[in-house]
């Protein structure tokens, strides 16, 4: 998979990017596919999880993993890596997926999932499995870290660029603001946070526990450049990734819009799927219709190179 | 004692100033509160190391863990309450757990903010931070001590808290060498350990002075809250089975709470705290405040007198065991 900035240095023509975009959305969304169904792999090992959120998520994740970030198996401890934070780390379950979708994490770590002492804890730990830049979980961390890298690697002269993942619900925490502020003020261009709106948080629907729109509108009095997108649109994930930064000196807010437990049978869009204890046969269901979505997109990846 | 007095925090500045010549990870915090914790030298001499963060001592703290991931030596300072309080769940996490290597600096530490009132008092901080795994407490005692410790926590490879004062302060030891971990034993004696910490061990040093000749004091002043000098305060405690401890921090947890934990179980020692109450210190001068709670020369003479009077358990068949004080200097 060549990078985003790999394409712009290449000066791929027109017409021809047009087959080779078609070619690369279908394969990212076969590889969307293949992290559910490692997301429900991890399940398989321990049945219950922060399941709903983490499939929400999976179209951001594999766009970054494999399309933006300069980053893979051989590049982990490299300094001038990008930088991924998941400030909203009870969805650790879908970067799990994505570093086994992408060759860092080995796909038999998955299965030891739940186990005391697995390199995959409930939110993620740094010092356990290569990949993880942040040790979130608390919510409200990940955007002052990420400040923080992103004005390190400025300090430090190095091209990393700083993405990270908020879901919705944990806007109300005062620290985001505190980093938008910040990110705005130190013109931190090379960050980009994506806010996972899947509208639902633990309690009910986010706009009853604690409405927070527009917040589109919240980033851009902040100072921030904002798009607003389908979140589980990986063109359209790839098409506000190839265009960063959106506004050069600003930092980037991707305001992407999603469903919570995307994937899940009788799941989707509903807080049941937000910590998920399936049942034996519930399980079955989710891996059966994961599977068929495997199948579904490696047809298209045939048809599309026909 | 040598020299005159010293500001603590432009001492601190200063400090930070001239590592950061030769080592060119430092990178200096602001949250509104470099130029009054003496960075000016530094804002002025490395303005492209020096980030302003505004008051936002939660993100500043997050941020300063990120800049540690990327090889950078954040040194954050501020007034004590903000940058162990405000942003605790920060420092404990991103800073703490994360085990970046982050230098935060509480200035005005204890009441020295006498007049400002309880909000921007720091009578938990030894507690409270140094129950973060893997943190190291620095409290230097001295202007000397200041500068080393600046050097010493950056030359550590680790997330660091350092608690300095106010007031101007003497200069008690010839040079600035500083051993993290490693307490000082500044006077020998057979009656009494006195274990002191920070900016409280010059007054303490003239107490024990003051009563030399009636009580036999054995004075360690630590540099160093966490990790604790064990094996000189166990020492020491073993020889005179009887030790008080001093501090401008509350008496539950604290320097003394830690000292008893430590001497829990052994046999023959009895532990006597001088420190703050556990409750809001009103607001006020902060002399008039420190004779209110005994934690001036004096009082502190006067601890150290009735502690002797009482005697430790060696004075009473050596099997006497007395039960922790934990009232205030009276």
């Amino acid at each position: 998979m060549i990078t985003a900035e790999e394409t712009r240095q290449a000066g791929t023509t027109e017409s021809s990017g047009v087959a080779h975009r078609d070619a690369e959305v279908a394969e990212l969304e076969l590889s969307a596919a293949r992290t559910r169904r490692r997301v429900l792999r991890m399940l398989q090992a321990n049945p219950a999880g922060h399941v709903g959120g983490a499939l929400s998520v999976i179209e951001i994740l594999v766009a970054l993993y494999r399309r933006a970030m300069r980053f893979g198996p051989d590049r982990v401890t490299d300094p001038q890596r990008d930088r991924f934070l998941l400030s909203a780390g009870h969805k650790a379950l879908a970067q799990y997926a994505v570093l086994a979708e992408v060759g860092v994490v080995d796909d038999p770590v998955l299965d030891t999932y739940g186990r005391t002492g697995s390199a995959l804890p409930g939110h993620p730990d740094l010092h356990k499995l290569p990949g993880i830049e942040a040790n979130t979980g608390a919510l409200g961390h990940g955007l002052p870290i990420g400040c923080g890298m992103a004005l390190g690697a400025r300090l430090r002269g190095y091209r990393s660029r700083v993405y990270v993942v908020l879901g919705d619900g944990e806007l109300p925490e005062g620290s985001n603001w505190e980093a938008a502020a910040i990110a705005a003020h130190h013109r931190l261009d090379t960050l980009t946070a994506f806010v996972d709106v899947n509208g639902l948080q633990i309690s009910g629907p986010t706009a009853q526990v604690l409405g927070m729109e527009s917040i589109a509108a919240k980033f851009a009095a902040f100072g921030w450049a904002v798009v607003e997108i389908d979140g589980n649109d990986v063109a359209a994930v790839c098409d506000v990734l190839d265009r960063l930064p959106l506004s050069a000196g600003r930092p980037t807010a991707v305001i992407a819009r999603t469903v919570k437990g995307k994937g899940l049978p009788g799941l989707e869009g509903t807080v049941a799927s937000h910590y998920w204890k399936p049942t034996p046969e519930q399980l079955h269901a989710a891996i059966a219709a994961a599977d068929a979505a495997v199948a579904r997109a490696a047809a298209r990846v045939q048809e599309v190179a026909r | 004692m040598s020299g005159g007095l010293q500001d603590p925090r432009k001492t601190f500045g200063a400090a930070v100033a001239a590592v950061a010549e030769s080592d060119p990870r430092v990178v200096v915090l602001s949250a509104d509160s470099g130029g009054s914790s003496g960075l000016g030298e530094f804002a002025a001499k490395h303005p492209d190391r020096y980030l302003e963060f505004g008051i936002a001592e939660h993100g500043a703290t997050g941020a300063a863990s990120g800049l540690a991931t990327m090889g950078l030596v954040p040194v954050f300072c501020a007034i004590a309450p903000f940058v162990t309080c405000r942003n605790f769940e920060a420092f404990r996490n991103d800073v703490g757990y994360m085990r970046q290597n982050v230098k935060i600096v509480g200035r005005n530490g204890g009441f020295t903010y006498a007049d400002l009132g309880a909000t921007h008092h720091s009578l938990e901080d030894y507690t409270l931070i140094g129950m973060i795994p893997g943190v190291v407490v620095l409290a230097p005692q001295d202007p000397a001590e200041i500068r080393g410790a600046v050097r010493a926590m950056i030359a550590h490879d680790g997330p660091v808290y350092m608690r300095i004062g106010n007031d101007p302060l003497p200069q008690i030891f010839e040079d600035d060498s500083f051993t993290i971990g490693e307490a000082r034993q500044l006077r020998h004696g057979g009656d009494l350990t006195v274990v002191s910490a920070g900016y409280m061990t010059p007054r303490v040093l003239e107490a024990v002075d003051a009563v030399a000749g009636e009580v036999d004091v054995d004075l360690l002043g630590l540099g160093t809250v966490v990790p604790l000098d064990e094996e000189a305060i166990l020492a020491s405690a073993r020889r005179t089975g009887h030790v008080l401890t001093v501090e401008e921090h509350y008496l539950r947890g604290g320097l003394g709470g830690a000292v008893c934990e430590l001497l829990a179980g052994v046999d023959g020692v009895i532990v006597e705290r001088l420190g703050v109450p556990h409750d809001y210190v009103p607001s006020g001068r902060y002399s008039e405040l420190c004779a209110r709670f005994g934690l001036d020369v004096a009082g502190i003479a006067r601890r150290i007198r009735q502690a002797a009077r009482r005697g430790g358990p060696r004075d009473e068949l050596g099997s006497r065991r007395t039960p922790i004080t934990a009232a205030a200097g009276d």
